[in-house]
């Protein structure tokens, strides 16, 4: 069983922005959603674990890596995708991969080129493996990515907004592939996402302005929110007045009209219409404490 | 529209610091320049004005070339800026007017790359008041102003030259959106002023390489080469000749391409050509499995990812387009300089391996900018990207990916190398010459290039690590790589310790291999390697894993996470540099102690402040010298001994001797009964006094002992006169002389004011009847006359030790060989010591040896320098008289100098010179045989009969021996027109250097030993009057002068003499040519302005032309007046129009400045021409001839 323990880890930026604002999780093998909007912090986080990115104060260790002072021996153990995935170009799928197992430390070259076939066709990328990356679409590229992240026999796997760009099928491929090799490392994956986590994910962590909102199950969080949650279908002039009477969670467009998610411990009527609370709805509820409209 | 785009591209390039930038960079290097001698644009000035028309039109075009960077920048942006920000979507498809957006934008960008060039009139203006005003110089310096001459270099350099460059970025820019591709459109320019340099190096060639100047320097120093200092001063550019052609074909040109790319110009995006994925199903039913992997982290792997990185980043430059173009260029710049040959008088030499390292050594700027450009590219490539985090996330060494990427820059950088060597090879044998000298391409380029490439990389990448971008790394590159050396230059820092990869230059001699300086070269390598390699540790310490931090970040954090090893490793490797770079310090610092140029400039000045006032005082003379030379090669130490006599042939007695002693040489002299009152150790300067003074007629022993003994090595200017092979000394170089040297004074007359001496008299007045100046002669300067030498000299066994005059003994003692030369009659005291493993070949002429000691890679030419010393003593003896010397001998020596020299019956010839030139084609001017009968005449013109040491004395040296070296070559040659080849290289030494003249320009007999005048006007204005009063009389006249002066000991003869014995052989009707040629300067600017043919009657044409003659005077310092013309002038027809036979000739009497002729001849000529043969100094010379027309009835 690996442990992946986040204690008060603290970032500001130059500018002041709290990145990460006295983080602290734990995290055991399986997989681990990370939700936010887009600016919570998740990316510090990420980079910060991956070794990219130092913190001010506060510790990470997993098992028994001191990540921040060891980060050597954390990247030997790491596999990590991030954001912004990119390649070199004028270099082939396979020659990237390679390259990226022998930084690994996988030196045995036979032994190298069957795990690059074996990711290769995993990703589905087996036959393209000797074209050069640079002419692969965005979701390709993004397997490549996915591929490099699982090198070696990492025991924390971080991904970073994996599924952006990926089609639906590429999706639960990769949710799959995922899912595989989650049940004995530690898997992060941050995501804005709601579906991604429900999916995938049986812990997970809602990260705002730099604070984790909630820790837990998505279940449970589903759970707590049951019987709260209420909609509404309203006209888009009212939906200020909406604001300032009710605890709005949010609202979407339905057939060109406002759909309105609300919290009350009890039934507000005027229209309002219980539902089943989503992990949508949770979302939402953690991150939107101001009220506003979202 | 137009408008609009126009005005917003200015606006938003006024809001960037570039330009103002750029602005201040060039007014404050032009400001420097007025204000300074230290700053240079493309040479020092000398006598011209700071401001001079001339001045401001050369420094408007040099720094064109530093303005093509913000032309680039502003033309490339003007085309790109949308692009790039993705705008251009949103932008073409608003209704914009295509003409008004693409000229809106490219004359928006072509005014703004003006403006830093605006910069060189603002330094101008501001320098010339200012200078003066504060004292930076004086205020003669500073000329007049002229609005015109901004206005006229405006219009005729800057704006052209930027639109050119304007026309070819901006449509390159376009057609491929890149802008790695305009700047390659911008090294397209410097590319094309590299191909015309090389083109103009030849005189035979400048129209072409004018044109192909794309900026005009080359096309405006070609128009102005004979710019006397008057006209630099005055004239302001003007669009003619060779610059009004080539602003038109380049203006043409760029109109074109700026048409073109307009219209292939286009809003619409090109839809990007998808490639046919042809779909190879390979229905692969291959299974595949997860091997079971394990992972090591040993040195092994350390090993495993060096490779990886390295060659992930060796493939990354070498398919990079950017990579292809750069070694395109560099190849065709190779290959244009492989073909121009190594010219000389139009002869090309063989291409001996060193030669072709040299021109291989012509691409080193281009590897540069790849280490540069790269570099950069390699650091940022993972950012730019965007796969640096997952890089960065794997457990690699930053340090491993640094020298990886350190090493691939340094294989592309070697690869390119080897295949330029490559192509050398293959020229070589292309050329049909087969000693290729593998040994040599392969250390030259272990010594030198490798460890360059080492160096800059290391260098290079942790620049670009601790920069913030890779824009800025490439800034502080260059601003490292060109603009340091100025710095520590202005500052008086003079130590290859301080240069980054400097080095002593290491010249490869055939001879002597890489010579003297490989050892200490080896040292500064292996410093600067030591100081790359720390820098790469550092750069693996700071290298930015994951987010971009700060510097200081880094710092700490890299301080913090410093592993024991590598504080071991780092620690060990600035030790290790820190001894090395002690050692060199030690060595060239302490050691071997050179002095700067300033220091060098301080201590002429205090030599003359201290010592002049001994200029004057009573010389002992030297007589019977006897020297005792050994010579240890292999050591590079000499140790020799002077005995020989005093003597005081004055009226008056000589109480003290004084001595220059040399630096760097331990002297001991001994006079007995005397003392030494004076030791001036700094400027070597010694004073004996003689306890009982020497009287008239009275003389005294002399004996000097004299040791050279080489101690580690030098920063630079290692004594390539001490070497393995090929030792050559002369005797004033290592014994100490005699007296004061006004030859060690400062001569610039600029820096002499700076430093408050007196205006320099270069050589005494030229005087009739003179009794004290005429006591000494130029050579030997009053400390000897004639005399009796001999020399025993001892080397190595396998080396022949050689000094003048005939081999009395050898004998071998100590296992060293001993020779014993005696010279044959009384001589000059100028006496050249040799050792080298030579191979002899003799000829016996009349009882005289002639011997050609050569190294045995160089047999080529030895059988026809032995010809040519032949034919030069067959023509001497008959008409001057018997030569002196009962041997004659040329000897080979390194070609770290490249002249021959004549000491008595010796003449020491560079390897360079006469051994390696290919003489097979017979048509060729023969360099050689014209070098080495220059030579041979001074056995008769400088040691036989020597000027006295007064204005003029080297006329009847170096002026005659050109002059009997031309009479050589015309009895062998003989056709005039080959005359005129050989000729034209002595009129363009002439005209170029009175128009480089720092001091003034003087008539010939009373010359000061400028080299253009006694060689290049020497030769052309004897040849002149040999021609127009005949070879005999000339040669009787130089027979008398030299019956009279022969061996005289003093006084001794003036050019006044000389005239004495030339007039009576000058018809009255010719007098004036001693006047014209010889006593004033005078030239010609004669033209042909109609060439006309007829048929006549009897069978015969006849021809006319219309002719203009102008006579010009010049005084010293170039000021030219008319007069009046009543001058003897050949006018003449050519067969040809390559003007190879003249087929006819008539000399006529010009007494006005526009006449016709028409004379009668046997066949149809192609041109008629004034002066056919090239007689008289005429400036511009190729309007001397024209094609004919014919007449019909």
């Amino acid at each position: 069983m690996h442990k992946l323990k986040i204690e008060n880890l603290a970032k500001t930026y130059p500018n002041n922005v709290k990145a990460l604002n006295n983080i602290s999780i734990e995290i055991t093998n399986g997989m681990f959603g990370l939700l936010g909007p887009n600016g919570a912090g998740k990316s510090s986080l990420m980079r910060t674990l991956a070794t990219l990115q130092k913190a001010d104060s506060g510790s990470i260790t997993l098992n028994d890596i001191d990540v921040i002072n060891q980060p050597e021996a954390l990247r030997k153990v790491l596999g990590y995708l991030p954001q912004e995935f990119g390649v070199y170009p004028r270099i082939t799928a396979a020659q990237l991969l390679d390259h990226l197992a022998i930084l690994k430390g996988i030196t045995n070259s036979k032994k190298r080129k069957e795990l690059v076939n074996y990711l290769l066709d995993k990703v589905n990328l087996y036959e393209k493996r000797n074209k050069s990356v640079k002419g692969f679409s965005g979701g390709m590229k993004q397997r490549v990515g996915i591929a490099q992240a699982l090198i070696g026999n990492p025991s924390l796997i971080i991904v970073d907004e994996p599924t952006a760009g990926l089609d639906p099928s590429e999706r639960n491929r990769f949710y799959n592939l995922l899912a595989e090799v989650g049940e004995e490392v530690i898997v992060i994956l941050s995501t804005h996402i709601v579906d991604d986590v429900r999916e995938l994910c049986t812990k997970m962590a809602i990260m705002n302005l730099g604070n984790i909102v909630y820790q837990g199950s998505p279940q449970h969080a589903i759970n707590d929110l049951d019987g709260k949650i209420y909609q509404k279908i309203v006209s888009r002039d009212n939906l200020k007045e909406y604001a300032n009477n009710y605890t709005l969670i949010s609202n979407k467009m339905v057939g060109g009209q406002p759909l309105i998610h609300i919290y009350s411990e009890t039934n507000p009527y005027e229209g309002f219409e219980q539902v089943k609370p989503n992990l949508e709805d949770v979302f939402f509820s953690k991150i939107n404490t101001q009220n506003a409209l979202v | 529209m137009f408008y609009i785009f126009f005005a917003k591209e200015l606006k938003a390039a006024l809001k960037q610091p570039m330009i103002y930038v750029f602005f201040v960079l060039i007014s404050l290097l032009t400001f420097g320049a007025v204000v300074s001698d230290h700053v240079s644009i493309g040479g020092s000035v000398g006598n011209v004005y700071k401001n001079a028309p001339h001045v401001i039109s050369i420094y408007t075009i040099i720094l064109s070339f530093f303005g093509l960077l913000t032309a680039t920048a502003f033309f490339n942006n003007a085309a790109l800026r949308d692009y790039a920000n993705n705008f251009d979507e949103i932008l073409f498809s608003a209704p914009l007017s295509k003409s008004g957006y693409f000229f809106g934008r490219f004359f928006g960008a072509l005014i703004l790359s003006t403006i830093p060039l605006l910069g060189v009139f603002l330094g101008i203006i501001i320098g010339s008041y200012l200078g003066p005003i504060f004292n930076w110089i004086s205020p003669d310096r500073i000329g007049g102003f002229q609005l015109m001459t901004f206005v006229k270099n405006y219009f005729i350099f800057i704006l052209p030259n930027m639109f050119i460059a304007g026309a070819i970025i901006f449509g390159m820019a376009n057609k491929w959106k890149s802008t790695v591709i305009s700047f390659v459109g911008s090294l397209l320019i410097v590319i094309g002023y590299i191909i015309s340099l090389n083109i103009i190096s030849d005189v035979e060639n400048e129209s072409i390489g004018a044109l192909t100047d794309i900026f005009g320097l080359n096309t405006y120093n070609t128009q102005t080469k004979y710019y006397t200092v008057i006209e630099k001063n005055s004239l302001n550019p003007s669009l003619t000749g060779f610059l009004l052609i080539n602003r038109i074909v380049w203006l043409g040109l760029s109109v074109i391409i700026l048409i073109i790319s307009f219209f292939s110009f286009s809003f619409h995006k090109k839809n990007k050509k998808e490639k046919a994925l042809k779909k190879k199903i390979e229905t692969s039913n291959t299974v595949f499995t997860l091997p079971k992997i394990q992972q090591a982290y040993t040195i092994r792997t350390h090993w495993d990812h060096f490779k990886s990185f390295f060659f992930i980043n060796f493939l990354s430059i070498f398919k990079n387009v950017t990579f292809k173009i750069l070694l395109l260029f560099s190849l065709i710049i190779l290959i244009s300089n492989l073909i121009s040959g190594y010219e000389y008088y139009g002869l090309q030499s063989y291409p001996v391996t060193y030669k072709i390292i040299d021109t291989i050594k012509g691409t080193s700027f281009f590897i540069l900018i790849i280490i540069v450009f790269f570099s950069g590219e390699l650091i940022w490539r993972d950012r730019d990207y965007k796969i640096n985090e997952v890089i960065d996330a794997t457990p690699h060494t930053s340090l491993i990916s640094l020298v990886a990427k350190t090493l691939s820059l340094v294989a592309i950088a070697s690869l390119l190398r080897i295949f330029f060597i490559i192509c050398g090879i293959l020229y070589q044998l292309g050329k049909g010459y087969y000693r290729i000298d593998l040994n040599t391409y392969i250390f030259d380029f272990l010594y030198v290039d490798l460890s360059s490439y080492f160096i800059f990389s290391g260098i290079m990448i942790l620049i670009q690590v601790l920069c913030k971008n890779k824009y800025i790394g490439y800034f502080i590159s260059i601003l490292i790589l060109f603009i340091l050396d100025t710095l520590l230059f202005a500052f008086d820092i003079e130590s290859n310790m301080m240069y980054i990869g400097g080095r002593p230059n290491l010249l490869f001699s055939d001879m002597n291999s890489f010579g003297p300086s490989l050892k200490r070269a080896l040292w500064f390598n292996t410093y600067w390697l030591l100081l790359a390699t720390i820098c790469l540790s550092i750069a693996g310490l700071l290298w930015n894993r994951g987010k971009m931090e700060s510097l200081k970040n880094r710092v700490s954090v890299g301080l913090k996470q410093i592993s024991t090893g590598y504080k071991i490793f780092f620690l060990g490797i600035i030790t290790t540099w820190l001894l090395v770079a002690g050692f060199v310090y030690y060595n060239t610092q302490l050691l071997n102690k050179m002095p700067t140029a300033d220091e060098i400039e301080l201590s002429q000045v205090d030599y003359e402040k201290k010592y002049k006032k001994f200029e004057k005082i009573n010389l002992p003379k030297l007589k019977d010298i006897n020297y005792f030379v050994d010579i240890f090669a292999y050591k590079r130490n000499v140790i020799a001994k002077a005995k020989a006599t005093l003597a005081n042939e004055s009226d008056t007695a000589i109480d003290s001797i004084h001595f220059n002693i040399h630096q760097n040489w331990e002297t001991e002299i001994l006079i007995p009964d005397s003392e030494l009152i004076l030791d001036d150790k700094e400027l070597g300067y010694q004073i004996y006094k003689l306890n009982n003074p020497l009287q008239p007629n009275q003389e005294i022993p002399l004996e000097i002992n004299v040791k050279y003994l080489t101690k580690g090595f030098e920063n630079n200017n290692e004594l390539t006169s001490i070497v393995a092979n090929g030792t050559f000394l002369n005797n004033s170089t290592v014994f100490p002389t005699i007296g004061y040297s006004s030859g060690a004074e400062l001569s610039d007359k600029n820096l002499r004011k700076k430093y408050g001496l007196p205006k320099k008299e270069i050589m005494p007045k030229l005087q009739a009847n003179c009794s004290t100046h005429c006591m000494r002669n130029y050579i030997s300067n009053g400390t000897s006359d004639f005399t009796c030498i001999e020399t025993v000299i001892s080397t190595a066994n396998d080396q022949i030790a050689i000094a003048p005059g005939t081999l009395v003994k050898k004998w071998i003692a100590n296992n060293r060989t001993y020779f014993h030369y005696q010279i044959d009659h009384p001589s000059l005291n100028f006496v050249s010591f040799v050792s080298g493993k030579y191979k002899i070949k003799k000829r016996d002429w009349n009882g005289i040896a002639l011997e050609v000691y050569y190294d045995q890679k160089h047999p080529q030419n030895v059988v026809k320098m032995l010809d040519a010393v032949e034919n030069s003593l067959t023509y001497y003896s008959e008409n001057f008289g018997p030569y002196m010397h009962n041997q004659c001998r040329i000897i080979e020596f390194p070609r770290y100098s490249t002249f021959a020299q004549a000491f008595p019956g010796t003449m020491p010839y560079s390897e360079s010179l006469g051994f390696i030139v290919n003489l097979e084609d017979e048509d060729k001017n023969n360099v050689v045989d014209a070098v080495i009968a220059h030579e041979m005449a001074h056995q008769w013109w400088a040691h036989q009969v020597i000027g006295a040491r007064m204005q003029g004395a080297t006329l009847f040296s170096e002026g005659f021996s050109e002059y009997a070296s031309l009479m050589v070559m015309k009895k062998k040659s003989g056709t005039p027109m080959k005359m005129r080849e050989f000729l034209k290289y002595n009129h363009e030494r002439y005209l170029r250097g009175r128009s480089g003249e720092l001091n003034k320009e003087l008539p010939i007999y009373k010359v000061e030993n400028q080299q253009y005048i006694h060689y290049g006007k020497g030769s052309v204005v004897l040849y002149a009057l040999q021609d127009y009063i005949g070879e005999d009389k000339v040669n009787t006249a130089m027979r008398n002068f030299l019956n009279e002066f022969k061996y005289k000991n003093p006084p001794y003869p003036t050019s006044l003499d000389f005239l004495e014995y030339l007039e009576p052989q000058v018809p009255d009707s010719l007098n004036y040519l001693v006047t014209d040629l010889l006593k004033t300067i005078t030239l010609y600017d004669n033209r042909i302005k109609e060439a006309t043919y007829k048929k006549v009657n009897n069978g015969k044409y006849q021809i006319s032309m219309k002719i203009t003659a102008k006579k010009i005077r010049a005084d010293s310092i170039g000021v030219e007046k008319n007069i009046p013309i009543n001058d003897w002038i050949d006018l003449g027809a050519f067969g040809d129009e390559d003007e190879k036979s003249l087929i006819f000739q008539k000399r006529v009497k010009i007494t006005k400045p526009e006449m016709d002729f028409s004379f009668e001849i046997d066949t149809i000529p192609a041109k008629l021409a004034i002066d056919p043969r090239r007689l008289l100094i005429d400036r511009v010379y190729k309007d001397n001839s024209k094609t004919v027309e014919e007449i019909t009835l």
